[in-house]
């Protein structure tokens, strides 16, 4: 390759020099990254992923090890780190990451494998038996969920559902949400009105947390829903201008300035929306079925919460996924074969059994429903309404120019004024597709 | 035939072995030498200068790191930092958070070092349980920094609600930015070891001496004890600015969301240089941005702090010797 000054340089050469910019960032632990991963001195090979432990439990690898006759060293989930990876030369054999989000990035960037032919001899993950899902790790270079697989989901959601605590209902005196039938965004946010308990302004329980899996993904959701798009046909640009996306930031704002949920001016000190949950002070939270697998270890939420249909701000109904964290194998790993041997046993084999049991999400496989646990209140009606759920899916293109962080960061950065300073919506659209837009055009011209 | 010299006068004189020797000894302790320090010279030069010179190159490119389209960019992202708003709002912040702690924290910390170097009953309690939070871990600290500061069920609020006031949502702007100073000073403790072991060293003659004069307390404070002292506030100055500068890990600590996506959502108050740099590298994906921020960084560290050292020159008794001294000579 050679840069725009016609200097040859090898993308190697860049890449080796982007790491060592990282490290120079992130310290020196990136460097630690570099180790190689071929050859255990046992003769077996050494896979080296990128996963969290509670995947990947130290129990759980040396069992796998023994199943494969392989060995694998697991290095922790940290892009700093896989970057320095990939520009080291020393690219991890199984990369974990969110496929709604990611799959255009990295194909983009040609750095995943093209796992068709992979997928066309598996006997564990076929074709009729994935769950339709697993089109959001798919992308044909201009459009998510069509073309080669790249990977897979471990387990998903259905992001834009919810789930409420039926308790908090009573006492407050308001009518569930249907179990079958979506809400609108409106009567959603009526009943966390009503639900909200205040003593002046302090919060004793805030009726609807709508953070869901973060702000833009949020308002992708919500523009879906009332029928429009935020990103342009060729993903190249969002426009919050529209009808619909002013629809959905005009929610936002008045959902916000009623406090009757974490934003950013009323911040969630847990961080997330178990805990407040978890003790009764929070009665809807943004989660899909993933959520459930909190609630079964506690006896009397599991009896009072429900799941409820994605909310529909009155266009067609849908019910996307934000996240199907999965795996994916990139293209510069030296042991394609052994690496996607692991990846179907992970995501076919007993692996997938034990995780539909648990419950922490929808299994991958349509032949894994079966396994989902129904033991208690929670999980069975849970379980009916995703799968009433699923005729909604669909896949909403993401762009592959930019991070979700990246367009997180500028509504972060001027949301908190608009909210506070009662801007409207029309205005702050004007500004998110200013900043965003050059963000997004910045990472096209990387991706030509 | 051949003439044999008496061995005598074959051999060398004794006098020039000697250099040899001494050459030989120099020798192996120059090696000894750089034995000792070479590990310490490799690790410089491969972990902070070759990934400092290779971050500068970066800064000239467009790079997102994965990307294989980058190109040259010149010094296009050094002319963009003077431009962006961001970047120039959030090096004020930094600077005004330095400001806020530096000065603060020291003069804490000798504050409680000159109380508990006086003799009382239960000092080594009392020592021990000022030093306590500067070893609590930070996450442990902004945790319990986060359920005091909770709004709606904090003890903070509890305390505010006590005196009639409404509840603060302290970790939302614009109250954040006091809670993580109230943190950082939290460990103070730190400060106040220093400076304690600083103390041990003032010369009980000098304060007596002082005190037959008729010096009291204050006075003897301010023209000894300080003085002999300044070196050692000197270094806790110097190190808490280029800390200071840095500061990162605690505002992202205080943000409202758990794990890597925190940095997108720090509050403005808290939305310090670094935190800049970390997001413009990983949620924003511009390496070459972030690199020339990070320049711009360090080069603002050395002013800064070749700035302290010259305010430091004119006031730090070296020695005990009055700097200004030998300029009035």
């Amino acid at each position: 390759m050679r840069g725009s000054l016609g200097t040859p340089v090898s993308r190697r050469g860049l890449m080796q020099g982007t790491a060592l910019g990282a490290a120079a960032a992130a310290g020196a632990g990136a460097l630690s990254a570099c180790a190689p991963s071929a050859g255990g001195g046992s003769g077996k090979t050494t896979l080296t992923i990128m996963a969290p432990e509670n995947e990947f439990s130290p129990e759980f690898l040396k069992s796998t090890e023994e199943a494969l006759d392989i060995t694998i060293k697991r290095v922790e989930v940290d892009p700093t780190k896989l970057t320095a990876m990939l520009a080291s030369g020393t690219a991890p054999d199984l990369v974990r990451g969110l496929g709604a989000v990611e799959t255009p990035y990295i194909v983009g960037r040609d750095l995943a494998l093209d796992l068709d032919d992979y997928f066309a001899q598996s006997t564990l993950l076929k074709a009729d038996d994935i769950d339709p899902v697993n089109d959001v790790w798919r992308y044909d270079g201009s459009v998510q969920g069509k073309g080669p697989r790249y990977g897979m989901a471990k387990d998903y959601s259905q992001d834009a559902m919810f789930w409420y605590n039926t308790a908090l209902f009573d006492a407050a005196g308001v009518d569930y949400p249907s179990e079958t039938e979506p809400t609108t965004y409106d009567a959603w946010f009526d009943m966390g009105r009503e639900i909200t308990q205040k003593d002046g302004d302090t919060v004793s329980v805030y009726g609807l947390s709508a953070g869901g899996l973060g702000l833009f993904l949020g308002l992708v959701n919500m523009t879906a829903s009332a029928g429009g798009s935020l990103f342009s046909e060729d993903l190249a640009t969002v426009d919050f201008s529209s009808p619909e996306g002013q629809k959905a930031l005009t929610w936002y704002l008045e959902y916000a300035r009623a406090r009757i949920g974490f934003s950013p001016i009323e911040p969630n000190a847990d961080g997330w929306d178990w805990p407040p949950y978890q003790t009764g002070r929070l009665a809807m939270s943004w989660s899909g079925y993933w959520f459930g697998g909190a609630i079964a270890a506690e006896a009397e939420l599991a009896e009072t919460s429900r799941l409820a249909p994605a909310p529909t701000m009155g266009g067609d109904r849908l019910s996307p996924c934000f996240g199907a964290t999965g795996y994916w194998i990139p293209k510069a790993s030296k042991h394609h074969d052994e690496a996607w041997q692991l990846f179907e046993w992970f995501m076919g084999g007993d692996p997938a059994k034990e995780r539909a049991a648990g419950g922490w999400g929808m299994p991958s496989l349509l032949s894994l429903r079966a396994d989902l646990p129904t033991g208690t209140t929670a999980q069975a009606q849970a379980l009916a309404a995703v799968e009433a759920e699923a005729d909604y899916f669909k896949v909403l293109s993401f762009s592959p120019y930019v991070k979700v962080e990246a367009l997180d960061a500028v509504l972060n950065q001027y949301l908190p004024d608009a909210i506070n300073e009662d801007a409207s919506a029309g205005s702050l659209a004007d500004t998110l597709n200013t900043d965003m837009n050059a963000l997004l055009a910045e990472g096209k011209e990387l991706v030509k | 035939m051949t003439a044999t010299l008496p061995a005598s006068r074959e051999t060398p004189p004794a006098a020039p072995a000697r250099p040899r020797r001494r050459r030989g000894r120099a020798g192996q302790r120059t090696r000894t030498f750089y034995l000792f320090v070479g590990p310490w010279i490799a690790g410089f030069v491969l972990l902070t200068l070759f990934p400092l010179g290779y971050a500068f190159w970066m800064s000239l490119t467009n790079t997102d790191g994965l990307s294989p389209n980058w190109s040259y960019v010149g010094l296009d992202n050094y002319v963009k930092v003077f431009q962006d708003s961001q970047t120039i709002a959030s090096l004020g912040r930094t600077g005004i958070f330095m400001l806020a702690t530096v000065p603060t924290g020291v003069a804490a910390g000798l504050l409680m070092a000159v109380l508990l170097n006086r003799d009382f009953r239960g000092r080594a309690v009392f020592r021990a349980l000022f030093y306590l939070p500067a070893v609590v871990p930070g996450v442990a600290a902004a945790l319990t920094f986060k359920i005091i500061f909770d709004k709606n069920a904090g003890a903070a609020n509890a305390v505010v609600g006590a005196a009639g006031g409404e509840p603060i949502s302290w970790l939302a702007d614009p109250y954040v930015r006091s809670v993580l100073i109230l943190m950082m000073l939290w460990g103070v403790g730190g400060s106040m070891i220093v400076s304690l072991a600083a103390l041990q060293d003032v010369p009980r003659e000098l304060l007596e001496a002082a005190k037959v004069d008729g010096s009291g307390p204050v006075h003897s404070f301010f023209k000894i004890t300080l003085p002999i002292l300044s070196p050692i506030i000197f270094f806790q100055v110097v190190t808490g600015v280029i800390g200071s500068l840095q500061v990162f890990v605690p505002s992202l600590l205080l943000a409202p969301v758990n794990g890597a996506a925190a940095v997108t959502a720090v509050p403005e108050g808290n939305y310090f240089f670094m935190v800049h740099v970390y997001a413009e590298y990983f949620a924003k994906s511009h390496f070459g941005y972030a690199s020339a921020l990070l320049w711009v960084l360090f080069l603002f560290v050395l002013l800064v702090t070749g700035v302290v050292f010259k305010i430091g020159n004119r006031a730090v008794f070296y020695g005990g010797v009055d700097p200004t001294e030998g300029k009035q000579g």
